[in-house]
């Protein structure tokens, strides 16, 4: 067959198996991802998983701490450990509920090799290492923590390292000892039976004696021991006596449950029953482990003002993880319409868009999921916001294929959805996604309306740039565009970056508003506002340039490029400068991250003037300017 | 002439000038991270050119140090995209219903820079501080200072005499008002300034000759250092001032604002006084103040924070307004979004301090405040009626097209 065959479209034999093969393939990749993960025991984690703990003022279920902690520690979301794969989940259960086990997992990451060094590691053979390692250079450690300043800014790489194992460690210990304390005078208490026993002693000996003496002290040394938990536990596993009628429920942490069990001589049932759990768990009772975490639940969810519905979809959302199985097949849909510029123009573009259909539901079933459970307008932070980007790109990209069904607007739009999603992974590693608000924006009115609006504008101008790559690598490297095509992908970025142009300064006008009605004033050129400014400019200087015909067709596109650009400095760029309302942030790592973007645009526009190569010959059939 | 029309209104000119605003606004927000951005806003929005130099703090500065560059600053580029707007509508323009969207985004864009004109010119912003229980009838300036004679004679009604100290910061002034008995000869200035004992000085330190007031005591003496524009940073503004009555002089002052504040309201320094003609007057360089027609008296701030957490989610001032001793006075609760609009000004929550005891109040006053609402309905509406047409427009072209298409095969 030659290339011109190919570039007629598949008969009807051929796309038949084309679009079963296809289907097989987003079938097994959605079998795959949406499917929730297997443990491999008789013991019911998804169960534990499912109860929920107050962390950072928000109640959510233990399985989403797990997760969110793990990133945290280790940068990923599972453990290998040798030839063991252990989920977020497992980890985080033996951790809180067999400490002394969970010290030899190797989940702390050591890139540098001078910290490498100190732990006596090749990190060139491993980069993570487990607790039991680190315990012996501690004072070594301890003593470098001490050269470390205390601006962020002003640390070197060896001691951003040093700080960052640091906080690992830290955040671990806090983690460990949530559910069941440690141990008292060396040997375990998990069912509290000497903490029992002393409590019951001091109630029946006669004050001043020296019995009484000496139970006393020895509730003291629980109490000491209580009160550092109280102080170092970040994670609220004991839910208040009774649900407040209105408000925020306060759990408390188990040091402070513990501490007030010294004063009062009752211990909560709570606290009772997860000793018994990690019994339970430590002896591999399945039995008694499930039954526990079934008599845990009712009790957790009333005296905690728990919303049951919501802690459970969270798990469930969490097991589902739609934006993974959105990435990935947004791969898929690149590849199958940068294929159909090759082969089987119509048939592999139509594919492409059902793909990017399928992709897309999935990736608003997590937006939605996300509004669900935290009860909010879809962008509340950075990483809710990445989520975004890509969304509105994509649903733009639907639109523009239901109008020219060329396949380009889904290559386009796959990238950006895809790059997107990885960003926002990425951002995640900073901890929970669904944190509570600051008070200045707990509004949300002006989260539903302000920030969506500037966002898509976001998308809009990304989704324009990448179809101006697509046209000039096209054009430059797969030797010329085809003349009709060429003329599409011009009208999709023109309607793009109008469409960009109203939201962007809509969003911007909106978030002036905001700012008046907050604080009595419309424009204080805050660096995240000058952002929106800016791409509101370029974009009104490419439709200007295009109206006037003051740039060929590729440099208009070169120019949308650089959109791209702008677009990502009013998004990360300001908020590296840790200057105004906006900086939620300082992000050294993202620097280098938005360097590279930078630069790689600047290639894709210098691309623009190198003259046309021909890397891949195109069929002459379609007459194509050459 | 003709050249100097095309030139105005080429769109050539308006793609310049947009490009120009990016720049400008770029390099407008990189320096706020070492001027504030106050002053970076008085520096390029607010010059007709700028300078930007490479800031010593970047990498690679020991060999870019000497790097400067300038470019037009607001009122360079705000006044030649409204002329080019002004004239380009007059070459391109033709009257139809395929332009009208652009008529109304130009006119609202024209509206929004004057708008952002007038907001810059008139702009107002001061501060309040209030501890719980406390009342006050006046707000603060966060940028300007002012010189005062307040005569204290009765102490039921102060009379204050004021003047700026742009009246006297670039030379030599002597202010004076009919109603003062004497005049004020300033004879030192400093926009910011380093106040030390003489005797704690290098060799050679000034002797400033200071015969009244707390300089005086203390024997204080003051040089001139760099000011600043980091945000939250003030100068420590100083003057040097000699009394002059008709009988002679009375006496030289030390004054300085930071004499009159420290800390969130706490005054380090009694007033300096002085008797004269059996009136007693007291000399103060403080915060300019803004006078309102009431008192605002804070009477509870809370600061609430999710359980287990720092993470505020609420700030809130209940406040007392209180107009006259007759009137009943009337409450008002500020919180975050929901500011206080009194008399012309906006309170807004800003800080707080003292184990959430004290709240901060930023207070602003900005007569343009309806233009870029009026502006950017305008423009919203014409960017909206302009991108329907032309869908329709390309519409209706793509259907041709193709309509030819079909026809030619």
């Amino acid at each position: 067959m030659s290339q011109t065959d190919l570039m007629k479209d598949a008969s009807p034999k051929v796309r038949r198996i084309l679009f079963g093969v296809l289907t097989l393939i987003v079938g097994l990749i959605l079998v795959r991802q949406l499917t929730p993960p297997r443990y491999n025991t008789e013991l019911d984690l998804a169960a534990f998983g499912r109860l929920p703990a107050q962390e950072g003022g928000r109640i959510k279920p233990i399985d989403s701490i797990a997760r969110a902690n793990l990133l945290l520690i280790a940068n990923r979301s599972s453990v290998v450990d040798g030839g063991d794969r252990l989920s977020a989940l497992e980890w985080f259960t033996e951790l809180v509920l067999a400490p002394g086990a969970a010290v030899d997992r190797r989940i702390f990451r050591v890139d540098h090799p001078q910290v490498a060094g100190i732990l006596g590691v090749d990190n060139e053979e491993r980069n993570y290492v487990s607790l039991r390692e680190i315990l012996p250079h501690f004072d070594t450690l301890q003593a470098q923590w001490t050269g470390v300043p205390e601006e962020p800014q002003l640390r070197n790489p060896y001691q951003r390292a040093l700080v960052k194992l640091a906080d690992s460690v830290g955040l671990y210990d806090s983690l460990a000892y949530t559910f069941v304390p440690p141990p008292v005078f060396g040997r375990d208490d998990v069912n509290f039976s000497i903490l029992r026993r002393a409590l019951a002693d001091r109630a029946t000996k006669e004050p001043g004696t020296e019995e009484y003496r000496t139970v006393t002290n020895a509730i003291n040394l629980f109490a000491t021991q209580y009160a550092r938990l109280a102080r170092t536990l970040t994670l609220q596993s004991v839910p208040p006596e009774v649900a407040p009628e209105t408000g925020f429920p306060e759990w408390r942490n188990l040091g402070v449950s513990l501490l007030e069990a010294t004063e009062t001589g009752v211990i909560d049932p709570v606290v009772e029953k997860y000793a018994l759990l990690s019994e339970a768990f430590a002896n591999r009772d399945a039995a008694t482990f499930n039954r526990i975490v079934a008599e845990l639940k009712p009790i957790l969810h009333e005296r905690g003002g728990v919303n049951a519905g919501r802690v459970q979809f969270e798990h469930f959302f969490n097991t589902v993880d739609p934006f993974t199985a959105a990435e990935v097949l947004y791969v898929l849909v690149f590849l199958v319409a940068a294929a159909s510029w090759l082969v089987y123009p119509r048939t592999l573009a139509t594919a492409a868009f059902w793909i990017t259909l399928v992709a897309f539901l999935i990736h608003t079933f997590g937006l939605l999921a996300r509004m669900y459970i935290q009860g909010r307008p879809p962008v509340t932070n950075l990483y809710s916001s990445a989520i975004f980007v890509g969304w509105g790109a994509v649903l733009l990209c639907l639109v523009l294929e239901r109008i020219f069904r060329n396949g380009i607007a889904a290559a386009a739009a796959a990238p950006v959805g895809f790059c997107t999603l990885i960003i926002a992974y990425h951002l995640s590693y900073s901890g929970d996604t669904l944190e509570m608000m600051q008070a200045v924006l707990d509004s949300n009115f002006w989260l539903a309306t302000h920030v969506p609006t500037v966002t898509i504008g976001y998308s809009a101008v990304f989704l324009a740039g990448s179809l101006a790559i697509v046209y000039i690598v096209r054009d430059r490297i797969f030797g010329g565009i085809p003349k009709d095509q060429g003329k599409a992908i011009s009208g999709m970025v023109y309607g793009i970056l109008c469409f960009a142009l109203f939201f962007s300064f809509v969003g911007t006008v909106l978030g002036g508003i905001w700012a008046d009605q907050s604080w009595g004033r419309f424009w204080g050129w805050d660096p995240k506002e000058n952002g929106a400014l800016m791409i509101v400019l370029w974009v009104a200087l490419i439709l200007h340039a295009r109206w006037a015909k003051l740039a060929t067709p590729t440099g208009i596109m070169q120019l949308t490029i650089f959109g791209n650009i702008i677009t990502a400095w009013s998004w990360f760029g300001t908020n590296m400068l840790g200057v105004g309302l906006h900086s939620y942030g300082f992000m050294d790592e993202a620097f280098v991250w938005l360097m590279v973007f930078v630069i790689s645009q600047l290639g894709f526009i210098a691309l623009g003037w190198v003259p046309p190569v021909r890397f891949i010959r195109r069929g002459t059939a379609s007459g194509g300017v050459q | 002439m003709r050249a100097l029309y095309t030139f105005f209104s080429s769109i050539k000119l308006t793609v310049l000038l947009l490009a120009a605003a990016v720049v400008l606004v770029f390099f407008g927000t990189l320096d706020q991270v070492h001027y504030g951005i106050f002053h970076t806003q008085k520096l390029y929005f607010e010059h007709v050119f700028v300078t930007w130099s490479y800031p010593q703090q970047a990498p690679f500065a020991e060999r870019l140090g000497w790097l400067e560059v300038p470019f037009p600053g607001g009122y360079f580029i705000g006044p030649l995209l409204v002329l080019n707007l002004f004239f380009a509508h007059f070459r391109y323009y033709r009257v139809g219903y395929k332009k009208i969207g652009i008529v109304f985004i130009h006119a609202g864009l024209v509206l929004l820079l004057l708008g952002q004109l007038w907001t810059q010119v008139s702009q107002r912003e001061y501060f309040l501080w209030l501890a719980e229980g406390e009342r006050k009838g006046y707000v603060e300036s966060f940028h300007h200072d002012e010189l005062v004679v307040v005569d204290r004679t009765d102490p039921d009604h102060f009379r204050v005499y004021s003047w700026p100290v742009s009246a006297f910061s670039r030379r030599e002034a002597v202010l004076s008002h009919d109603s003062l008995p004497f005049r004020l000869r300033v004879v030192g200035f400093a926009k910011n300034a380093a106040i030390f004992p003489m005797a704690e000085g290098p060799p050679g330190t000034p002797n400033l000759r200071i015969t009244e007031g707390v300089g005086a005591e203390r024997e204080l003496t003051f040089i001139q250092i760099a000011p600043t524009f980091r945000e939250g940073e003030r100068n420590i503004t100083t003057a040097l001032v000699d009394v002059v009555t008709p009988r002679g002089p009375r006496g030289r002052f030390l004054l300085s604002n930071v004499f009159r504040q420290g800390e969130p309201m706490r005054e380090y320094f009694p007033p300096q006084m002085f008797e004269y003609e059996g009136r007693t007057y007291e000399l103060a360089l403080r915060f300019s103040r803004r006078y309102l027609d009431a008192d605002i008296e804070l009477v509870e701030f809370r600061h609430d924070r999710y359980p287990g957490t720092e993470i505020p989610f609420n700030f809130s001032s209940d406040v007392r307004i209180i107009e006259s001793p007759d009137m009943p006075p009337r409450h008002a609760l500020i919180f975050m979004n929901n500011p206080l609009r009194y008399s012309g000004l906006t309170f807004y929550q800003a800080s707080f301090a003292d184990n959430d005891t004290k709240s901060m109040f930023q207070v602003v006053s900005n007569p343009a405040r309806w233009i870029p609402y009026v502006a950017s309905g305008v423009i919203s509406g014409g960017l909206l009626l302009q991108f329907i047409i032309s869908f329709f427009e390309a519409g209706r072209k793509r259907r041709e097209a193709r309509l030819q298409q079909g026809g030619a095969i």
